[in-house]
């Protein structure tokens, strides 16, 4: 079982180069029970000699003994812990990365880089305090599918995303296996066709009303990678340029938390709780109240730390987002991953014409950890809103769609003009927001509309549309109405239309899977640089729009 | 069929004030024009049948038989679980016979629910893959389930109660379908 390590680097049967994580990285994975291990032992300490007081000479004895056993033990942690290390390696090649790790059951996992659907640079706690990163490969697998890299150093791990990304992104995919001179060259050239574009898209990004903040002139300054391309990565690659869109500044985060119904009803509850205590003077209450509003301030809590500092940015690996208090994360969605998006509007939002702005990406839905992962836009106005759209779909950014997500965002069927919504004959399945439930066609997206007083606006491409539902209850039947979904991956958006006309209904199942399977024959390469070197009518389609 | 701009729906959007005409339930989503369903294996009946009988009888005589043990009052779900009984086992028939599949050119069509009716259209580009499954009472009577996967988890197709030989035509059909039409996420 020992002697699989002796040949780990660059040893195996192809010519991967395997490498290790950083060393500190069983550390910085198990603090939190290394914490708890040593608490529950000096508690345990703490008790026995408490109750062996009387018996100070056998307390001292046993004492050694402990502390020998914690060292013993400690011992055997460390050593499991260095095993595991040098059991993890790590490699990247043209199509693939590949991960090992597992002592006795080794685990071997390949992730298709064509299949590359999102990558974080996440940085916990601990780990910012050594420097270190984590690098997650999303792969929309199912559950735990996502291949994680970690830890490495922060410069490190940056180079390495650049290094998949441009893998990924099919930059390196054609380049022969020649010399070392002319393969850089190629990257260089490479960069260069991608600041090309960015220019193209830094040019939207400036026209955008209230975006552009940062937006960096000649992108010199963001290949922060270039210069710190350490071992891990055998050829430096030079990081995608990027341009800021926008960011979120804490001010407008906080009161926008302010704002939502849970903080009116944690501030119900301390009143109503208040009174009960001074009616009934019994503080037991306390008690049972309390857990709740735990929960509550967590939630709180979590959405402010998670959203804290919210910076976007567009580069040609496409969306970056970055994010973080306590825990950082930086995530890059390359072009044409996100499945979906919605717009939302909370009641209390509406005053400062707020809106948030949520993604569907795959292989995010399964992990499930944190709702901000799924973020695109904590909060913003309307401009930003509709740039954080535009980010993902830039072909919505012309005058003719313009009314149309007017529409979407905040009309109803007294002021539609494209919009199709429920007959009246649903206002008894939906008294408030019957005007507002509908749909609407454009070229390349299926957009729709639901709810008045949370408003919200689902986005969806044509070529995402994963499968269709229609449901009909009795009493729908009677009148006449039917609900509609398209199924999209999993996430925190759910397309869905409710209490339609029937015929609608049957008239939108059949166009729109003829439409989704046009879109699909027509969809960009996976590996979205392709589309611009060598698929150069695609690219003058693009401009034409912009 | 698509223009570069989105033009104004007639006759769709701008009525939505007005009372919708009954006239549009007469295209109804559950019926496709040009789709001819395909019926699954009247054996799902008696595999339903016992099913509910095992989850809804059984408990539905423990309780009678505790009632005349122990107190009348056990009657009162007894009785509750026997009226379900009995409306499962006539409910069951219709509901299977309700159940609907159709194979067109490029995708797949689940119909099923006689009130609760419900359509699923799964392309067959977007299937990730296909689980054939039969548990022990399914097997004994010679049916088995195939069930479809997207990328979507809300993607519900499954399709109960298919004969094995039929069964092993539709997977083979649509892995080949799915391997024609592949597309990516």
């Amino acid at each position: 079982m020992s002697d699989p390590q002796t040949r780990v680097p660059g040893a195996s049967a192809d010519q991967l180069e395997w490498h290790r994580v950083h060393p500190v990285t069983p550390l910085v994975r198990a603090w939190a029970a290394v914490l708890v291990l040593l608490f529950v032992l000096g508690n345990q300490a703490l008790d026995s000699l408490s109750s062996l007081g009387e018996v100070a000479g056998q307390v001292v004895r046993l004492w050694w003994v402990a502390v020998l056993a914690l060292l013993l033990f400690l011992l055997v942690v460390a050593g499991v812990s260095w095993l595991a290390w040098r059991m993890t390696t790590y490699a990247v090649d043209d199509t693939a990365a590949h991960l090992r790790k597992g002592i006795l059951f080794r685990q071997q996992r390949h992730a298709r880089l064509d299949r590359l659907q999102a990558v974080d640079v996440r940085q916990p706690l601990v780990a910012r305090l050594f420097g270190l990163a984590e690098l997650t490969l999303e792969v929309a697998g199912g559950a735990d599918s996502a291949v994680r890299i970690g830890f490495l150093r922060l410069d490190d791990a940056n180079a390495l995303r650049a290094d998949l990304l441009a893998r990924a992104a099919g930059v390196k995919a054609r380049r022969a296996a020649g010399t070392r001179e002319p393969a850089q060259a190629e990257v260089r050239d490479q960069a260069a066709v991608r600041e090309q574009v960015t220019s193209d898209q830094q040019s939207d990004a400036a026209g955008v009303p209230g975006a552009a903040t940062g937006v960096v002139p000649d992108a010199e300054a963001p290949r922060d990678a270039v210069a710190a391309v350490a071992a891990p990565v055998p050829e430096p690659v030079l990081e995608a340029p990027e341009n800021a869109v926008y960011e979120v500044p804490p001010g407008r985060l906080v009161a926008s938390l302010l704002r939502l119904p849970v903080i009116w009803i944690i501030l119900l509850a301390f009143v109503g709780l208040g009174v009960a205590v001074g009616v009934t003077r019994n503080f037991g209450l306390l008690g049972s109240v309390l857990p709740g509003l735990f929960g509550a301030g967590a939630y709180l809590f979590s959405r402010f730390a998670g959203e804290f500092g919210f910076r976007a940015a567009i580069s040609p690996d496409g969306i970056r987002l970055r994010h973080g208090l306590l825990e950082t994360r930086a995530q890059t969605i390359p072009p044409g991953r996100v499945q979906a998006l919605s717009l939302t509007q909370g009641f209390w939002w509406r005053g400062k014409g707020w809106w948030r702005v949520k993604v569907n990406v795959a292989g995010y839905g399964v992990e499930g950890n944190s709702e901000t992962q799924h973020v695109l836009l904590p909060v913003g106005p309307r401009d930003e809103a509709l740039t954080a759209l535009w980010l993902v779909l830039p072909d919505l950014r012309t005058d003719e769609v313009a009314p149309l997500l007017d529409e979407g965002l905040t009309g109803d069927a007294r002021t539609d003009r494209w919009f199709t919504t429920s007959p009246r004959t649903a206002r008894i399945f939906d008294p408030i927001s019957w005007r507002r439930n509908g749909f609407a066609v454009a070229e390349r997206v299926l957009l729709l509309r639901t709810g008045r007083l949370t408003r919200s606006l689902v986005v969806v491409p044509h070529e995402r549309t994963q499968s269709l539902g229609v449901e009909q209850g009795p009493w729908q039947r009677r009148r006449g109405v039917a609900s509609f979904a398209v199924h999209s991956t999993p996430g925190p958006v759910g397309p869905r239309v409710p209490h339609l006309a029937s015929g609608v209904v049957a008239g939108l199942l059949d166009e729109q899977s003829v439409r989704a399977r046009t879109a699909r024959a027509h969809q960009p390469p996976e590996r979205w640089m392709e589309q611009v070197t060598a698929l150069p009518e695609v690219a003058d389609g693009r401009d034409g729009t912009a | 069929m698509t223009s570069p701009a989105p033009e104004p729906r007639p006759g769709a959007g701008a009525d939505a004030g007005a009372p919708a005409s009954p006239a549009a339930s007469s295209s109804d989503p559950f019926q496709p024009a040009d789709v001819t369903w395909a019926r699954v294996s009247p054996r799902l009946i008696p595999v339903r049948w016992i099913l509910v009988a095992f989850w809804v009888g059984l408990p539905a005589l423990v309780c009678a038989v505790l009632a005349v043990l122990l107190t009348v009052w056990l009657w009162i779900p007894a009785g509750v679980l026997a009226a379900a009984l009995l409306w499962a086992v006539l409910l069951i028939p219709r509901q299977v016979r309700a159940i609907g599949y159709a194979e067109r050119d490029d995708d797949l069509l689940i119909r099923k629910g006689i009130l609760f009716r419900q359509l699923v259209v799964v392309p067959y580009g977007r299937m990730q893959f296909v689980d054939v499954s039969a548990g022990p009472l399914a097997r004994r009577f010679g049916i088995a389930t195939v069930q479809l996967h997207t990328a979507a988890a809300s993607t519900d197709a499954e399709i109960p109660g298919l004969a094995p030989g039929e069964a092993e035509r539709l997977r083979d059909r649509l892995t080949a379908h799915g391997e024609a039409r592949l597309a990516g996420l």
